[in-house]
């Protein structure tokens, strides 16, 4: 055990792979017990929470969760369903049944062809890894039009703002619809030059993510 | 290649070619969070090599023969620049690069947590734009820290460097001539929290107390890149390791 990675992390401080946690907590997300001691496994900050220490890491693919509000992107259709790319490690199955559209059999490209996106929600997550997606939750669309801008998922939360705070900012200034998927897509659509401002906006956020007094910032790239 | 006899005094009064003390490392500069494109990313100057790391993934395991029903594999892919070299490199892949390639992704699988993401895959992409002996250790130096940099839940980061013996010396963090002309070179990869090695080769010959010497050195000075590492994650952060 080395110096730097024996003490006990606790606070804001960032944590490394590896990095011992306070004693007196269960180890929760981002972490992993390795002699009866837990240890920080992704680069992040760790947070207390009803007993528990977890570690929210800083970068990262999405990781799908029951009920994520996602954007995802078709790559193959099959004869009856679809598969969706929704950032995670594995492709998503969207199948028909999941719609409300009467699809026949071997018809799925007529209604979702490659590379179209729509708005679904994350179902069902197995133990192996794989998931689905449906389409028949509240808001759940295809989507027309518009352009899709990807931020990294951790910083999604940014996108959205304390209550939803900086997402109505962003709608608000650029009269824009815009759509933020909980895997890093975000959906924007309205007129041109305010899609550009849009987009410009939030890869700020993405991109400023961790400093201090971004509405401020954001509000005045907004004038 | 080390093993060979040479008539060249590699130690005067206690300093090597360059200057150093015989348990010495080069001077090292890690920078994490580089490139824009990849998920994680990494530049690392070691003395004059320099090297690039790249991580793209966990993403989807691509031939599919290669997927592991219960797992992710990690592939890493080590290349050298057709520049990094004296006499220029015919680019692309070759025996040594496959072999180093192979060896990098059996030592970081040891780390990464790999039963999070079945049959995925966790590409790892190391360029050596310029080479000066022991890149195979500084790519692997470099793979780890981009790879806590993508966010992949790993148990510890490894760092990697070598020993060898010069002038019936061991020596540590062998340079270029004293790669080509020297008697060994004892490249070791460890996981700095267990003690566990991920990598170990010899190219040359060490008797068994050399032996032990040169892989207590080449210990010594992974310990050294870890601080170096952990330094290099922690200022992307604001935070100090």
């Amino acid at each position: 055990m080395t110096k730097s990675s024996s003490k006990s992390a606790r606070g804001r401080s960032v944590l490394l792979p590896g990095d011992k946690l306070a004693d007196d907590l269960k180890a929760g997300s981002g972490t992993f017990r390795r002699d009866g001691e837990a240890h920080a496994a992704v680069l992040g900050f760790p947070n207390d929470s009803s007993g528990y220490v977890n570690v929210h890491p800083v970068a990262g693919r999405y990781s799908p969760r029951v009920g994520d509000k996602v954007i995802a992107v078709c790559v193959e259709t099959g004869p009856s369903l679809w598969r969706m790319n929704i950032g995670a490690f594995q492709n998503s199955m969207l199948h028909h049944s999941e719609t409300d559209w009467k699809v026949d059999f071997g018809d799925t490209a007529s209604f979702i062809g490659i590379g179209d996106a729509v708005l679904a929600e994350v179902y069902m997550v197995d133990g192996s890894g794989s998931h689905q997606v449906t389409l028949k939750k509240d808001d759940c669309r295809k989507l027309y039009a518009g352009t899709i801008v990807y931020i990294p998922p951790p910083r999604v939360s940014r996108v959205i703002g304390k209550q939803g705070s900086m997402i109505k900012l962003l709608r608000e200034r650029t009269n824009c619809r815009i759509q933020v998927g909980q895997n890093g897509l975000v959906w924007v659509d309205g007129e041109p030059d305010q899609i550009a401002r849009a987009q410009k906006a939030i890869e700020t956020i993405s991109r400023e993510a961790t400093s201090s007094g971004l509405t401020e910032k954001i509000e005045k790239l907004l004038e | 290649m080390a093993g060979g006899n040479s008539d060249i005094e590699f130690i005067k009064k206690g300093k090597r070619l360059d200057g150093r003390k015989p348990d010495e490392l080069r001077e090292v500069r890690i920078e994490a969070g580089v490139l824009n494109r990849a998920d994680g990313s990494c530049y690392l100057e070691w003395g004059n090599n320099k090297v690039y790391a790249g991580v793209f993934g966990p993403i989807e395991c691509h031939p599919r023969h290669k997927q592991q029903q219960d797992r992710a594999i990690v592939q890493a892919r080590y290349t050298m620049a057709p520049f990094s070299v004296n006499d220029r490199k015919r680019p692309g892949y070759d025996r040594r690069s496959s072999e180093i390639s192979y060896i990098t992704s059996q030592a970081l699988e040891r780390v990464v947590m790999v039963e999070l993401f079945p049959r995925a895959a966790i590409r790892v992409d190391m360029q050596v734009v310029e080479a000066h002996a022991g890149t195979r250790c500084a790519a692997l130096t470099a793979a780890s820290v981009a790879l806590a940099d993508a966010g992949i839940p790993m148990r510890d980061i490894i760092p990697s460097c070598a020993a060898g013996k010069v002038s019936d010396t061991v020596v540590l963090d062998l340079n270029k001539e004293e790669d080509n002309y020297g008697q060994a070179d004892l490249p070791l990869a460890i996981v700095p929290s267990t003690g566990e090695v991920v990598l170990l080769q010899l190219d040359g010959h060490l008797t068994p107390d050399e032996f032990e010497q040169a892989f207590d050195l080449a210990y010594k000075g992974c310990m050294d890149l870890y601080d170096i590492q952990r330094a290099a994650l922690a200022n992307r952060y604001g935070g100090s390791a």
